[in-house]
Formats: structure tokens, sequence, C-alpha cells
């Protein structure tokens, strides 16, 4: 269906110069048959955007460079052409829908890529009564997209990209922005569209977790140009970015390794294990106190009176579904949002009441698009500029990135930096400021496993200080290695407040994956595991 | 439902076709442009904002409006306070506003005279300068808060495809920069503001790269599903279309220049914005021989649609017909 020969690209600047000495892809050699479910991986920044983007044009169409080599799709070489021309083969689906959506409805949004490609209006029809049904949108068709919760905008790019019967599907991220539930539906409807439909199907994703047991092949983009594909089992040599099954599996020695969640059970369940209770810390003095917060905008209540309280040297984890109120939350405490009744007190202030300046010594907040922050135009402008403001040693931030994210020639733009290493610039100009309160939205979304492991190692450090800690997040594989205390939003109220190792483990709706395979009781992550 | 209501609902900006605000948008600036009434200029104002609050609806772009408005009154209070400040008519019988005037002796025996006393007349002059301004700019924001840009966007001819790409980013701009100079502002003040010309850095660079990667991410979408793609075009059709766009542009914008700057040869400009026109059908004509593309559904012209066609052609009318009586 897909085959690559010698296919090399490379990022240009505007003056037609080479970006970097190693092409982005480095004469990549491989074939993807039909019907076939691959799991693209790879370390963060290490471009596996851009390789899903060299498959249908979009790259060097839209993002600048030079590419040669052969692409074949379907037997055709279409290496050089335009995005419009692979239109009618391939499907393209990104990690932010409501950005790449043309219309208002879900109808007239699925019909769009059938209306430009000619069909004809029976055949439209046709292909609306089949697809709908499959993706779970039939009685979504005539809903404002903007109704929609995150996992059915999802389904509907998904069924906008294979309106007129495309067979390869590329999918860049599409979860990492969706909670628990809509992401799952959205895999279960891709594992049925390559298997039952012999769709083609590529999927970029971060966390590999949930998809590792569904997928035919794992794809890894190194970061070096080069690109390797195998079974899922083989692929995982380089830890950076292997999930928590493949991690127990090679810690206990498993051989085969196991990729879904059953085997796996099976095999733990054969060996006899030792396993130690997880650290959790104890709550110092309270440092942030909400006193009947409620926020209210015009007629929709986001958050419902809460009453709370954040403690020092704690992780508090806050989970809950799209639009549950946590990011609602996060502003409210930082200050600068909304607050309809109630108070939001720190053991340093209000925050509410106070300058934007004096904020910023009791508070660092992280939001969801990091990328806002940054407005510098190069990486060390950025680094030098951070040093200053937080008032710390030169080279501090820089270090702290390079934990996070690893070594970054720093005469880059920051806007050419990959997403994942965007939010480890902010995440590490954020947290040398040593503020008191440290408040982050969705801090993991682009991070590979190493980046998460690193980040983790860092809050854990920042904590022991006395400082309390608030992570709004869907990943429940990060929450379990690092919080000391769950909080669970749903629909604005608080429903749940409680230890991880009850909330995360095996036989909760928020399970995770060390939790699922073990079904030990207060087991929930690898750390835990001894032997 | 009482009647106000009803009408409101009438014009409803989701039950209207976008189209028809940019219509009226056009024709009111044009309008504004063509009179030198200050009471119409006002009416215009009043009524561009009335309609946008009615009709709008609670969509991000319906937001834009606060913006025009804003800019609007900077604009009538600028061009006002610059005319008494450089006040150079020197009323002397007929003064109205009496402020005493300021020579500065630069050299070379000149004088430059500042404030003074100023005639009704020319006050008046000043608010109808001002007005005219803020009409235009209230026009076109009002087309720009109440139709939809995405449903612009696709309706926009594919068969210039460089061209309509350009056309989909730039409609989209100026929603998305409104809507994410709130959001960037907001995140700022997260890291820490420094001074000077760097704090505006801060917000103008994150804005504008957030809006251009929006509006590209936009035109990659619908670059992926097929926008654009038409049959292949001889190299003469493709020469013949190039140029024949190229003569449609010059000849609409000499003709609107034309027309602003003398209104007393109006036929004339008239007729070169006609041809310019003609021009530009034939050229999407020619590039759309070899087009594929279908409509599912296509938006469809409802009452509200008529009343704001009337409404507009009406006035429009009226100030043309205006302009030549005087």
């Amino acid at each position: 269906m897909i085959e690559l020969r010698d296919l090399t690209f490379s990022y240009t600047n505007p003056d037609g110069s080479l970006v970097s000495e190693t092409p982005q892809l480095n004469r990549v050699n491989l074939k993807i048959t039909k019907g076939e479910f691959v799991l693209v991986c790879g370390p963060t920044g290490s471009g596996k955007s851009t390789f899903l983007k060299t498959l249908n044009g979009l790259a060097p169409s839209f993002t600048g460079g030079v590419i040669t080599g052969e692409l074949l799709i379907d037997g055709l070489n279409l290496i050089g052409s335009e995005p419009h021309e692979f239109a009618h083969l391939v499907g393209y689906v990104n990690q932010q829908p409501e950005g790449a959506f043309v219309a208002d409805t879900v109808i007239d949004e699925i019909v769009y890529g059938a209306e430009q490609l000619g069909l004809s209006i029976p055949a439209i029809k046709q292909s609306i009564d089949e697809i709908a049904p499959l993706l779970d949108i039939a009685e979504l068709l005539e809903r404002p997209l903007v109704t929609l919760s995150g996992g059915q905008q999802q389904r509907v790019a998904i069924a906008a990209a294979l309106i007129a019967g495309q067979k390869i599907l590329l999918l860049d991220e599409p979860t990492s922005a969706l909670d628990h539930e809509g992401a799952n539906e959205v895999l279960r409807v891709l594992r049925n569209l390559a298997h039952d439909r012999g769709v083609t199907v590529l999927l970029a994703e971060h966390r590999i977790s949930r998809v590792i047991g569904a997928v035919d092949s794992v794809l890894v983009v190194h970061g070096d140009g080069s690109i390797t594909k195998g079974a899922p089992q083989s692929q995982f040599n380089d830890n950076r970015f292997a999930p928590p099954i493949i991690e127990l599996g090679l810690k206990l020695g498993w051989n085969p390794l196991p990729t879904n969640n059953s085997e796996a059970t099976k095999l733990w369940q054969s060996g006899k294990h030792s396993i130690e209770a997880k650290k959790l810390a104890p709550a110092s003095k309270e440092v942030v106190t909400l006193q009947d917060l409620k926020v209210s905008f015009g007629t929709v209540t986001a958050l419902e009176e809460t009453n709370l309280c954040l403690f020092g040297n704690q992780i508090t984890a806050l989970m809950g579904e799209n639009g549950s109120g946590k990011t609602t939350l996060c502003w409210a405490i930082q200050g600068s949002g909304t607050i309809t009744s109630g108070k939001v007190t720190t053991s340093f202030g209000d925050t509410s009441s106070m300058a934007a300046e004096n904020r910023l010594d009791v508070l660092a907040m992280v939001p969801q698009r990091a990328a806002d922050l940054l407005f510098l135009n190069s990486l060390s402008a950025e680094l030098t500029e951070s040093d200053r403001f937080a008032n710390v040693k030169p080279g501090s931030t820089a270090s702290l990135f390079q934990k996070l994210a690893g070594r970054i020639d720093t005469a880059i733009h920051p806007r050419d930096l990959s997403a994942g290493q965007q939010l480890a610039l902010v995440l590490a100009i954020q947290l040398v400021k040593d503020a008191k309160v440290l408040i982050l939205d969705e801090p993991t979304r682009g991070l590979d496993y190493a980046a998460k492991r690193a980040l983790a190692r860092q809050l854990n450090s920042i904590r022991a200080t006395d400082r309390a800690v608030l992570i709004a997040t869907h990943d429940i594989e990060f929450v379990a290695m690092v919080a000391d205390r769950v909080l669970v939003l749903e629909k604005g109220r608080l429903v749940q407040d409680g230890l991880p190792t009850d909330l995360l483990s095996s036989g909760n709706p928020l399970a995770s994956q060390i939790a699922e395979i073990t079904r030990e009781p207060a087991l929930i992550t690898i750390e835990q595991v001894l032997s | 439902m009482s009647v106000t209501s009803q009408k409101a609902h009438l014009l409803r900006a989701n039950k209207t076709n976008p189209a028809s605000w940019w219509i009226a948008g056009i024709s009111l600036s044009l309008v504004s442009s063509l009179t030198g009434n200050l009471l119409v200029l006002i009416s215009i104002c009043i009524g561009t904002m009335l309609t946008v609050f009615l009709a709008r609806d609670e969509s991000p772009w319906a937001r834009s409006i606060g913006f025009y408005l804003k800019l609007a009154t900077i604009v009538v209070f600028l061009r006002v306070v610059f005319r008494i400040i450089f006040n150079l008519g020197t009323a002397t019988s007929d003064a109205f506003l009496l402020l005493p005037s300021l020579e500065f002796d630069v050299g070379f025996g000149n004088t430059i005279h500042l404030f003074g006393p100023m005639s009704e007349l020319s006050l008046v002059a000043a608010f109808t300068d001002g007005f005219r301004l803020a009409a235009i700019i209230l026009s076109v924001g009002m087309a720009n808060s109440l139709a939809n840009p995405r449903k612009i966007l696709k309706a926009t001819p594919g068969a210039l495809y460089e061209i309509a790409t350009a056309i989909s980013i730039a409609i989209n701009l100026a929603p998305q920069l409104i809507s994410s100079l709130n959001r960037v502002r907001r995140a700022r003040s997260l890291r820490g503001r420094s001074k000077g010309i760097r704090s505006l850095a801060g917000i103008v660079i994150p804005v504008l790269e957030d809006t251009i990667e929006q509006s590209m991410a936009l035109a990659a979408s619908m670059s992926a599903r097929g926008f654009g793609r038409r049959g292949k075009r001889t190299a003469l059709q493709i020469l013949i279309a190039r140029l024949l766009g190229f003569l449609a542009v010059c000849l609409c914008v000499t003709g609107v220049v034309l027309l602003l700057i003398s209104p007393d040869q109006q036929f004339i400009d008239l007729a070169i914005v006609f041809l310019g026109l003609v021009a530009a059908a034939f050229t999407i004509r020619i590039s759309s021989t070899k087009a594929t593309r279908t409509r599912f559904r296509t938006e469809p012209w409802r009452l509200g649609d008529l009343v704001v066609f009337a409404v507009s052609i009406t006035l429009l009318l009226l100030a043309f017909g205006g302009a030549f009586a005087a």
C-alpha cells in the first residue's frame, strides 16, 4: 500500500540552505501493507509528525524543505506532489480537530472532502451511510461541531478523512487532548477500521500503553534520520519511549515480551513477585485553601461550590473528563481566572488581589498552550531571559531543560521545536523560579516516557522543599508515577479525593496499566515491582 | 414570540448567508465614503452596531466587534483633536470654539499656528471626516463579526487556488487574532514582564505566530482533503487566466480609487469597475472549466438575506443619487 524507497527529507532555511547536516529523514526504505495498523513512535522531537506529513505531501508543501526518493502509494510515485493530489488516497487527522474544521455542523464537515474531490451526490450519500455508523456518529450528523465532546470531534475528523473512500489514514496524536473515555472510543474505531475495513492506519502516539496491544507493527522514528519497523515486541530496546507493559516485561525478563494486558496478566500470575508499597508524601501545612469557590461563565456553571486544601510537600493530581472544570480551577487558583463567588487564599496572601508581578513570586503555572509563553527568537535567548528573570545562576534553566528534553542546539528558533520540546522549555522556565505553589495544566502532552520520568524526578525534588504542586492531567501513567493525592472532577463537581494507590488501582476506571496487568491491590507503578 | 424577537430571529447570523453580510458591509462602506452628511454617517455607525447586537451569536468572531468599536472611537477622537490643534482656518466672525492661538517661530521666517478660534463649520467637518472613517470601520467590523468565516471559506472558488488559500487565511486572521490576543495576554502574565519594547514583543510575537499557525493548520487541513484540486489545463489556459485575473484586479482597484478621489466622473469610474468585475468573472470561468467540485448542500438564501440585501442596495442607490445631485 505504501512503499518508501530512499526517502530523504531535510528542512531548509528561507535562503534555501539546509537547516542541519543530517536530514530529518535519511534514505528511509520501508513497506506498509494494506490493512496494517501501525503505531508510529519515537522520542520527543524525533520527527514523527514530519514523517506522517511526508506521506501526504503536507511536508514539504506546508512545512518547507526538500524531499527526494520515491514515495509509492498504491503503486503510484507521488513524490513532490501537492497535498490535494494525495487527497483521494490518504486521509489525515491532526492533534486538534477543532483547528482543522472547515464547517459548523457535522455533516457539512464530513462531506467537505467528498465535495472537493467531485464525488456525485448519490455517492456522497452512500458514503455517509456507510461511514457514520462505523464511527458511531450517525446520531450526531446535524449537530454543530462545537457542541461535541473531544472524542466525538475526533471521530468526526476521522469520518471526514475517509469520506471519499481513502484507504490510508494518518493520525498525528489524535488522542493527546482527549480524556480516558474519549481516547478509548477513538482507538476502538481505529482498530475496527484497520482490521474489518482494510484501512491502512498509521498512528503517531506518545501514550503507547493503551495502543500497544492493538497494533500490528511498530515504526520507530529515531530522530537521527533513521526509521525502523518491526513487530511490537522488537521495537522497544530504547526505553526512552517504552510503555509500562514493556518495561515490566524487560524488568522481569519475560520472553517473548507480551504486548497486551491479558497476556501479561497470565505471565504475572504464573510467577512469584516481591513488591513494595508506594511511597506517598504526607501532607504538611495548608498552602492553598479554596472556600466555596464557584465559577460560572454566563449561564454555564464551570465549577460548582468547591472547598479544598492543597498541602505543602504534596503533589496533587487533578483528573476528570474534558470540560469537567480542571483548567477553570487552575486559573482560579492562579488568580487571574474568573471567580464568581467564594475565595482562594494562599498562606502567602490572596492571589486574586495581588499585582501580577507579586503573584509570580508565590505561584508559577504552565498553561495548556505552553508555547504562548515563548516570544524570543532563539532557544538560547529564552534560556538566558529565564535565568535573568528568575534571578538564578546563568545556565540553570538550560540544565533543567536538558534534563527534560535532551541536548538541543540552542540557536534554533523556539517555534521550530516540537510540541513536546516547547512544553519542556516552558516547564523548565517555570520550574526554575522555585515558586511556592506550582500549577501544571496538562504538562505531559507530547513528552516521551523518559521526559516524563525526568519531570517526575524534578517535581519530587521540588515538593520536598515544602512546595505545593497541582497537576491537571489525563495522563494516568504520569499520575501513578508522581501523585501523592488524586482529585477527580465531574461536570464541575469534585467527586473524589483520595490516594492514587486507591483510585488508580486495579478495577477502577482510572486504573494504571501496571494495576490492570498485576491486579494486585495498591500496586500502580513499575517502581513498586522489585522482582 | 414578540415582533422584535422575530425580527432578531430573521437576521440571526447563523440563519443568514454569510455573503450577504459582506455585501451589506461593503455597500455601507461605499455609502459612507460617498456621503458628506454627518447625520447619515452617525446613523450608519449606530445602525451597524445595532445590527450586530441584534443578529450576533455566541461565536468567537462575534466578539471582535468590541475591537472595531474601540478602533472607531479612537479614530473619531484623533480626527477631531488633530483638527483643533492644527487649526489652520482662523475663524473670525463665526467663531464657535474660542481657543487662544499659539504661534511658534520655526526660523526662516516661518511660523506654526496651533489652536486658535474655530468655526462651527470646521468642527462639523472634522466630525464628518472622523465619523466617515468610523462608519467604514464599523461596516467592515459588522461583516466580520456576523459572517461566519468558515462558511465564506467553503464558498471561495477553488478554481483560484493560490488566491483562495491566501484569502481564506486572511479572512480567518482577524477573528483569530482577537481570540488569541486574550489568551496570550493572560499566559504572558505567568512568565513575568520585561520592560519596554520587549514586553510588547512578548504579546505581539506569540499572537501573530499563533494566528498564522492556526490559519496555516486550517489551510493544510483543506488542502489535505482536496481543496484546490482541478483538472489538467493547458499552459495557454493558465496564462490567459493569470493575465485576465491581473487585469481584473487592476481595473477594480483603479476604478474604486478614482471613485473615491474624484466623485465627479462617476460614470467612467463605475464603468471601469464594471469591466474589472466582468474580467474577474471570465477568469473564474476559465479557471473553473476543469474543476471537479460538487456541492452536497448549498447555502440557502433566506428571507433575512433578502432584507439585508434590499436595505444595503437601497442605501447605496440613495447615496449615489445624492452624490450625483450634489
